[in-house]
């Protein structure tokens, strides 16, 4: 569209200037008079049972205002969604290396850790569970809160399970001409904002109520668990989100404990408490990616039809659900990929352990299942001397066409086009001819080669069938004739700030610097559900639409008024008002006029997102309202004396719809094929009997600047007609390919196809982990670490 | 013990604990919170410093260490008006700033490199941020505008 006048056209984040400048003020960036600091004392190890808590001698410690445990907060501070297994603080278990015990407020270092010394524990070690494989044999320990069954099965392990049904795939086995058959694993990733978990609690006047700063997903969620844990009023909290330093899904559940332990602290002590976790406290006791076992059975006729796909997933919860069963539930829809089957089966289950804990991470379950999928697919592309290009575009969902679920996917799926245009740019032909393929047995050691791979993916819109789907936007004039915009939806980063202040001006035909949108803030904005599921971008966007459109009418009311004229007489042009007459008034000038019309000048927009259904019985129904779809190429370069892996180029296609924020929505592609890359070739999150192996940025490598190479995006942008000015989200989906297109280039470039992530040297080059045993010794020394 | 330095052309003489972090003496007791703290063992260069105009990590500087020199800060990168100056305005235009956290450590690292080398390839600009971690972008857009500005500034060069 030409005559838009903001919408895709050049800007600039709204709140970079700040950025640049080194004034955006983080919530480790407080410092208030009389302000306390605090900390956790956290398990040491990864089972056992809580026999007692002595606080007594840590409580007298000059300097020490505070300290807690589970028994400060109502019912022991039990929380969680969607599943409540979780404490403010362990009650009667520790089930994870990092478990929060206890927590104090102290007025400097030296009392604050001689306090933390000084609190006894006496544990009960129980037997640990370590292997995902295990958690449903019988003689496996019970980490779940279920006793056993009647045969003994440690019930209790498996937190849920999911299936998908199309047909029988047992039945079409026999007319496929090639049957795959392999299993995979990916494993937890580490979200590695650069900003760890801080909070900031406020105290009111004799302890009434509690402001908290926080860099928490979702200020609302924050705000009703310290409500029912520490038993305030809804009147008596407030949760503000300054800016915040990245989150990738990765600030909920830990910041909520965080949030309602400062949040307690302050009370008791009538001091505003800072807790800021260093890195080794974050690593250790934030929750990850989870892991996951894969094992597809694919099958396909020799033409690359593909004909049945069954999938059979071990999802590794860890220590607590969290938001694992909703991650879970997006691998069980995403499992088949971007296909059609004539059947399908899917059954997923998600188990406790005590390795760490698991929780959301851009790309939410679709990133683990995507892997093995990519990977599946293209083997049999190869095994059938395909193109792997050409066997996705005979296979791929197109518009019109039911997906295994059985929804009829509308005339927005654009999945083909982003194939041919990423087969273009990547001028995948040429090289595909040029790089010859790989044969290991043929590679003389120390040889370089080259190889290029692909990748497609769908991708869910929003929370699905998850939950209620709605959001809400506010827009006020002020006395100024500045405008106010408010959302329940946050921005950590991502740049919905700067996506919903464009919508708002392009709406209002006002210029978006007169737009200001404040931060988060439970007692400005309006609950809009949590930021997750890049769902900023068309819940927000739509709310921030429909509020714009309801002050629009006002002040066509008032320009119609000031004209003499009917609203459908007025022209805009720029922020001018047009009448039938030819004369314009200015933006103010009918904004003045709606003022002495006696019209309010603030409006509150919702919208609800389309129906969902899912039938967790037949495994079948309408699961997303519509899905994102992309393809991504990887071209790499193979030191096949090292196993070293170079990335060095790269290209990605996405079905994105309307553009409206240019450089922002090339930031998300660009970062979310960074954090893809460092799944596929070096992040790593060991545990060793539960001890986590990395715990800072020495041992946890995520990529530099010179381990990207050039990027180059590109976008689908047919209209998405559900989405604000026809936009699909992107925050996920940009990531979620990119480890399988660069394991698929590999692949090409030495024949050894790697099915466990990372692609590290070993595994490029022998294809299997070197690792050995690990220890505790770093885990141990980092709970330590101040 | 008793610090003497210049912290952004401005002379501080002030009392702090002998053992104190350059990156907490800042944050802490001259309340420079630009520079942050992202992993305190010299990984990330969130915490990055220009020191007697040298890149450093201040988490990995003791404040003693730094007594009788000249430290600069993001707060000490502007423009003569106070604004951003070239290097942070190309920064905002191009798109290279997310969360943000990283970006003070990322512009002082951008201004070490133009300061010695004016001229830099993509490869060269990738290699001078190589020990700032950001996790959002990518680093694309960083590029763009430490590229950018280089252009700009040669140009200028060449002007006066």
């Amino acid at each position: 569209m030409t005559d838009r006048q903001f919408i895709g056209k050049p800007t600039n984040r709204v709140d970079a200037l700040e950025k640049v400048m080194g004034t955006a003020r983080y919530t480790a960036d407080y410092y208030l008079p009389g302000m306390l600091i605090s900390r956790c004392l956290r398990s040491k190890v990864p089972h056992a049972r809580i026999i007692s808590i002595d606080t007594s001698e840590a409580r007298q410690i000059p300097g020490v205002h505070a300290v807690i445990t589970c028994d400060d907060f109502i019912d022991h501070g039990r929380f969680g969604f969607p599943i409540v297994d979780m404490y403010m603080l362990a009650y009667q278990r520790v089930r994870y290396v990092g478990d929060p015990i206890a927590a104090v407020a102290a007025e400097n270092e030296e009392s604050l850790q001689a306090a933390l010394k000084a609190i006894k524990v006496e544990l009960e070690p129980l037997p640990g569970l370590f292997d995902p494989r295990q958690a449903l044999s019988p003689d496996a320990p019970l980490v779940g809160e279920k006793p056993r069954d009647a045969e003994g099965y440690p019930h209790g392990n498996l937190l849920i399970d999911y299936i998908v049904r199309q047909n029988d795939p047992d039945a079409v086995w026999k007319e496929c001409d090639l049957v795959l058959d392999k299993e995979y694993t990916t494993m937890h990733q580490e979200h590695a904002y650069i900003e760890t978990e801080a909070s900031l609690a406020v105290p009111w006047p004799k302890s009434s109520g509690v402001t908290v700063y926080a860099c928490c997903q979702s200020p609302f969620l924050a705000k009703n668990n310290i409500i029912q844990t520490v038993g305030l009023g809804s009147e008596d909290v407030r949760v503000i989100q300054p800016y915040v330093g990245g989150a990738f899904g990765g600030k909920d559940d830990t910041m909520y404990q965080t949030i309602a332990q400062t949040a307690k602290l302050a009370l008791i002590s009538g001091r505003p408490v800072k807790m800021v976790f260093s890195r080794e406290e974050s690593m250790i006791s934030s929750y990850k990616r989870d892991a996951m076992i894969m094992h597809y059975k694919i099958g396909a006729k020799k033409d690359g039809t593909l004909m049945a796909c069954q999938f059979h997933g071990i999802v590794d919860s860890g220590a607590y659900a969290a938001i694992t069963p909703f991650t879970a539930w997006r691998s069980t829809i995403h499992a088949m990929g971007p296909y059609r089957y004539q059947a399908c089966s899917v059954d997923t289950d998600v188990v406790y352990t005590n390795n760490g804990f698991a929780g959301a991470f851009r790309g939410f379950g679709n990133t683990e299942v995507c892997f093995a999928s990519e990977l599946a697919v293209d083997e049999i592309a190869y095994r059938l001397n395909m193109d792997p290009i050409d066997l996705r575009l005979k296979n791929c969902l197109r518009p019109g066409d039911t997906t295994s679920h059985g929804q009829k996917l509308g005339d927005d799926v654009a999945l083909a086009e982003c194939l041919q245009q990423v087969r273009k740019l990547s001028d995948w032909d040429r090289k595909r001819k040029e790089f010859e393929q790989g044969d290991p047995a043929r590679i003389h050691p120390g040889e370089l080669r080259k190889g290029i791979g692909v990748a497609a993916v769908f991708h869910g819109m929003s929370l699905g069938a998850e939950g209620k789907d709605s959001a809400v936007g506010t827009l006020r004039i002020n006395d100024d004739n500045t405008l106010t915009l408010t959302s329940g939806l946050t921005d950590y980063g991502s740049g919905s700030r700067t996506v919903f202040t464009l919508i708002a001006a392009e709406t209002l035909g006002i210029n978006p610097s007169r737009i200001h949108m404040l931060r988060p803030d439970t007692d400005t904005a309006i609950d809009s559900g949590p930021t997750v599921a890049s769902r900023a971008t068309v819940l927000g966007g739509n709310a921030t639409q429909v509020t714009a459109m309801r002050l629009d009418a006002i002040l066509l009311n008032a320009a119609a008024d000031l004209f003499h004229c009917q609203i459908v007489d007025i022209l805009r042009d720029g922020e001018n008002y047009i009448g039938p007459n030819e004369e314009p008034a200015s933006f103010d000038k009918v904004v003045d006029h709606a003022r002495q019309m006696g019209l309010t000048l603030s409006t509150e927009g919702r919208w609800n997102a389309p129906e969902n259904h899912w039938s967790f019985e037949s495994g079948t129904g309408k699961p997303y309202f519509a899905y994102h779809f992309g393809a991504q190429v990887a071209e790499v370069l193979v030191d096949t004396g090292t196993g070293k892996v170079e990335v060095t180029g790269y290209w990605g296609v996405h079905n994105t719809g309307t553009v409206i924020f240019p450089q922002g929505i090339l930031g998300q592609l660009y970062g979310g094929i960074t954090q893809g890359l460092g799944y596929a070739l070096m992040e790593r999150v060991d545990f060793d009997k539960g001890f986590i192996q990395a715990t800072n940025f020495d041992e946890y490598i995520i990529p530099t600047a010179m381990d990207v190479p050039e990027i180059v995006g590109a976008f689908v942008e047919k209209p998405f007609s559900d989405g604000p000015y026809g936009a699909k989200n992107i925050a996920e989906p940009s990531l979620v390919p990119a480890a399988p297109a660069i394991i698929n280039a590999i692949f090409h470039a030495t024949g050894r196809r790697i099915q466990n992530l990372p692609a590290n040297l070993e595994r490029v080059l022998i294809g299997k982990d070197l690792r050995k045993e690990g220890s505790n010794t770093a885990c141990k020394l980092g709970l330590h670490q101040v | 013990m008793i610090f003497d330095l210049i912290v952004n052309e401005e002379p501080i003489h002030t009392e702090a604990p002998a053992d104190i972090s350059l990156l907490h003496f800042l944050r802490d007791h001259l309340k420079l919170t630009g520079t942050k703290e992202g992993c305190n063992v010299g990984e990330c260069g969130a915490c990055s410093v220009l020191l007697d105009g040298k890149l450093v990590n201040s988490c990995l500087i003791l404040a003693a260490q730094a007594n009788g020199r000249r430290v600069v800060t993001i707060e000490g990168i502007h423009a003569e008006d106070g604004g951003p100056n070239d290097l942070q305005q190309a920064f905002i235009e191009y798109g290279a700033v997310q969360c943000g956290f990283c970006i003070p450590g990322m512009v002082l690292a951008g201004e070490a490199l133009l300061n010695s080398n004016i001229n830099p390839t993509r490869a060269e600009i990738r290699e001078a941020i190589a020990g700032n971690l950001c996790r959002c972008t990518g680093y694309q857009q960083i590029v763009d505008a430490i590229q950018a500005t280089a252009l700009k500034r040669q140009e200028k060069g060449r002007r006066d």
